[in-house]
């Protein structure tokens, strides 16, 4: 027992019977069961997907797609969209258009940078917190308290302009702001999942701490991570966006969507030129709680 | 509310998500709580003020407040370059320009019903220099000012000074009533900056003879006026008068479309131009408000590339004729020194225009082919209309042409300030508006000459690198002569300061006068901004 246990990982074992399976009950491969879960999705959630998979698509190959350089003067100011320019142009003669989907490659490696950042951190120090318990559980639990107990946007606000604009220190101001929430939701999961036999049997067995919690707990405790992760992803998008808003994120002249919407907004009644930035922003946020209701419908035995 | 609209992060719903997303997308404003009244009259404005203490107060909108509750002695007349009598009837000056006599309105009285007498002038004159504030750089130079009789007041200067008088019609040497002042903590003599304790009372209390009192002041909300009873000049039809905070444009516009406020006095022309009711009237009428770009070879980062001859081709790349359609959609002129059009001095000087060629050719020359990186840092504002982030993506553009990379770094006013006083900034971009009519005044904030505000940071550590002997002698004789002469020294001066491509003026923005169409009498003002007096509803 202690050999297969140290051999498989725990969440293998909890969906396999212990004795070899016959021939025919092979495991399913990875991508037939992605296939499954896919397929029972729920519409709203697909779409989502589609509209996040656009923009990651579009993040990593707009420059080859021939669109005006979105820092040039395309023609005149201030023009409403037409045929030539979808989405007019900005006061700067710039191509809305293409700025918007430029915009892409600010925001959304930003938000994949800063949510698994904050992944990374917040499920490490509360993996740890939740399952050596004591002082350290004490100091890691009291840290994230501080941190939840300011105003998102007030701490983003107050890191960004400590550090100076720029996206680099509002990615680290967001990571700030968004590590106490994973934390909490692994430690809550560890507290959880320590406690059941399987992980009792690695200990007994001889199992390091170490790998107690990174082979027997942890795989365990990812479902609603992976939910909060995919909501966040759009939150972390309007974060940002509303930091280079108010002046604290990118530079100009960096299409980001925050500062486009801010120089649309001293131009409202030009309004295609916060329209563009608007809907992108709107896209990506709507897609982001489609899909994590619809993950979360899907993993979350609790709520069946 | 912004920081209620982003803290819906919270939120795991799609209607908060969609709302949040949308409410950033169009902006949304704030509301207004005014209701149109006759007797009342509503101004929207963006308020910048730092107190209400005519010797300590230094913006725009306390001209405003400061013409309204205060008078000074003389004033500016509508065509914005002729004094006129206010509450001196008359003036004289001797001809060496070093002293000057003012012979006070005996009809005058201050809100309290007292008149206006010699010792409310002299204590005035030496609070504002004493109490060394913003504004006192007006009377640098006064050495005495005596009572000669109740009536008539002597200033005395230390060298010849032909712009005194214009430089006491700036609202900032208001004539307070002494007694009443000095029994609430206000100090006139030397200890006046660490003795006077007044500036409290001066937010809640006006003490002048202007056509409004304070009627009550709540920062970031509103500045509210009421009529004075006493004053001895055409009363208001205006019982009240309120400067409510409408933050941008948009929302001005917005406030005055829908019948909230009478006046707004900050829509940019792209607004205006886009505003579509019948019933407000908007006038484009020139200003003598400029923004610039400003060269610091001494600043800690410009590590000694900015040299007069990267700066002339810097000067050069810049594309001046876009720069006027792209900040204000052409409504603006271009300005060719730091003294604005239509002050002494500048009729016939040379326009700035763009010359790639020859800024390249001079680039190569300095020892740069390929250009270099420079950081710019300004504040992150919008002033008479002008964005001064859309403004520095222009120069960022323009100056690629010549291969020269500028990051840009907008700042709070405050960081940016701290900024330019300390280390100093090698590209900045900044806003000037007159505080009198009369070019001494630019050449004593922007000459290169020592002790000038913009000597000591263009140089930083090293002065003596940009400071330009010749703007101290031609200002010492354009003070020393008057009008024709006086103007062209000031012409001279002109050239010596485009010659120096310290300060680089882009553009000279028109300012929109607008407002509901029932109003007469509004106009701009050089000194006073807005003279609200002559304002009544037709």
């Amino acid at each position: 027992m202690a050999d297969l246990i140290d051999r498989e990982p725990a969440a293998t074992i909890l969906v396999r019977p212990v004795f070899a399976a016959p021939e025919q009950h092979r495991r399913p491969s990875r991508g037939t069961v992605a296939w499954r879960l896919l397929r029972k999705l729920p519409p709203t959630a697909l779409i989502g997907g589609v509209v996040i998979l656009f923009w990651i698509i579009c993040a990593a190959t707009v420059q080859f797609w021939g669109l005006p350089d979105p820092l040039a003067l395309a023609g005149k100011r201030l023009q409403e969209p037409s045929a030539a320019h979808w989405l007019g142009t900005d006061a700067l003669a710039r191509d809305v258009l293409s700025r918007t989907l430029y915009g892409a490659r600010f925001s959304v490696p930003i938000a994949i940078a800063v949510v698994a950042a904050a992944v990374a951190i917040g499920s490490l120090l509360g993996a740890i917190a939740g399952y050596v318990g004591g002082w350290i559980d004490g100091l890691v639990m009291r840290a994230v308290d501080v941190t939840v107990s300011f105003p998102p946007i007030l701490l983003a606000m107050t890191v960004s302009a400590a550090l100076g604009p720029g996206l680099v220190n509002a990615s680290i101001a967001m990571v700030i702001v968004w590590w106490p929430i994973y934390a909490r939701l692994m430690r809550a999961q560890v507290l959880e999942v320590r406690e059941r036999e399987h992980v009792e049997a690695a200990v007994a067995g001889g199992a390091g701490s170490f790998r107690v919690l990174t082979k027997h707990i942890m795989p365990l405790c990812w479902t609603p991570t992976l939910v909060n992760a995919t909501m966040d992803f759009g939150a972390v998008v309007l974060l940002a966006a509303s930091l280079s808003f108010i002046g604290l994120g990118a530079t100009p002249p960096s299409p980001e969507w925050g500062s486009m919407i801010s120089e649309g907004a001293s131009k409202f009644y030009n309004w295609w030129i916060a329209f563009g930035p608007g809907m992108a922003i709107l896209s990506v946020v709507l897609a982001c709680s489609f899909l994590g209701d619809g993950l979360r419908d899907l993993l979350d035995t609790k709520e069946r | 509310m912004f920081q209620q609209r982003l803290t819906a992060r919270m939120s795991r719903r799609h209607v908060p998500a969609l709302l949040t997303a949308s409410a950033l997308a169009f902006a949304a404003f704030t509301p207004m709580v005014f209701a149109q009244d006759s007797d009342t009259l509503v101004i929207a404005r963006s308020m910048d003020v730092n107190s209400l203490d005519p010797a300590r107060a230094f913006c725009d909108t306390c001209q405003i407040y400061l013409s309204s509750t205060y008078e000074t002695l003389v004033t500016l007349a509508p065509d914005n370059q002729s004094l006129v009598p206010s509450l001196a009837a008359s003036w004289d000056i001797n001809p060496e320009t070093t002293e000057f006599t003012f012979h006070l309105n005996p009809k005058a009285v201050f809100a309290d019903g007292s008149p206006v007498e010699a010792k409310d002038v002299k204590w005035s004159f030496e609070r504002l220099l004493n109490l060394k504030g913003s504004p006192s750089f007006l009377l640098d130079g006064m050495t005495s000012v005596e009572a000669v009789d109740a009536k008539t007041v002597k200033v005395t200067v230390t060298g010849p000074d032909s712009e005194f008088v214009n430089k006491i019609s700036a609202t900032y040497a208001a004539i307070i009533n002494s007694d009443v002042a000095i029994e609430h903590g206000a100090v006139a003599d030397a200890s006046a900056a660490t003795a006077d304790t007044s500036e409290n009372w001066f937010l809640e209390n006006s003490a002048g003879s202007g056509p409004f009192t304070l009627a009550g002041y709540t920062p970031e909300s509103e500045l509210r006026f009421a009529r004075n009873e006493a004053y001895y000049g055409t009363k208001s039809p205006f019982s009240t008068v309120v400067i409510t905070q409408v933050q941008d444009a948009v929302s001005q516009a917005q406030a005055l479309e829908s019948g909230a406020v009478d006046i707004a006095m900050q829509i940019d022309p792209d607004t205006a131009a886009s505003m579509s009711t019948t019933d407000v009237t908007t006038e484009v009428v020139p200003s003598f408000n400029f923004v610039y770009v400003a060269f610091s070879p001494g600043a800690a980062t410009a590590e000694g590339v900015l040299t007069p001859e990267v700066r002339e081709a810097l000067a050069l790349a810049i594309d001046y004729d876009g720069m006027l359609d792209f900040t204000v959609g052409g409504n603006g002129v271009k300005q060719s020194s730091p003294i604005p059009n239509g002050f002494p001095g500048t009729a016939g000087l040379p326009e700035p225009k763009q010359d790639i060629a020859k800024a390249k050719e001079l680039l190569a020359a300095a020892g740069h082919p390929d250009g270099f990186t420079l950081s710019a840092v300004y504040p992150n504002d919008n002033v008479y209309g002008v964005d001064l982030n859309l403004m520095m993506q222009k120069v960022q553009q323009d100056w690629a042409a010549i291969g020269v990379t500028i990051d840009l770094q907008p700042q709070t006013y405050p960081v940016w300030r701290d900024q330019l006083t300390g280390d100093g900034i090698p590209v900045t971009a900044v806003y000037y508006a007159p505080d009198y009519y009369g070019s001494g005044q630019y050449v004593a904030y922007f000459a290169m000459t020592a002790g000038t505000p913009w000597a000591g940071r263009a140089g930083g550590k090293t002065p003596e690198t940009v400071v330009n002997p010749a703007e101290a002698n031609l200002y010492a004789k354009a003070l020393a002569s008057t009008g024709e002469a006086s103007a062209a020294f000031y012409n001279q001066i002109g050239l010596e300061m485009i010659k120096d491509k310290i300060i680089i003026p882009l553009v000279s923005p028109n300012l929109v006068l607008a407002y509901k169409s029932d109003l007469a009498g509004v106009r701009y003002s050089a000194c006073c901004n807005l003279p609200i007096n002559e304002i009544t509803r037709k």
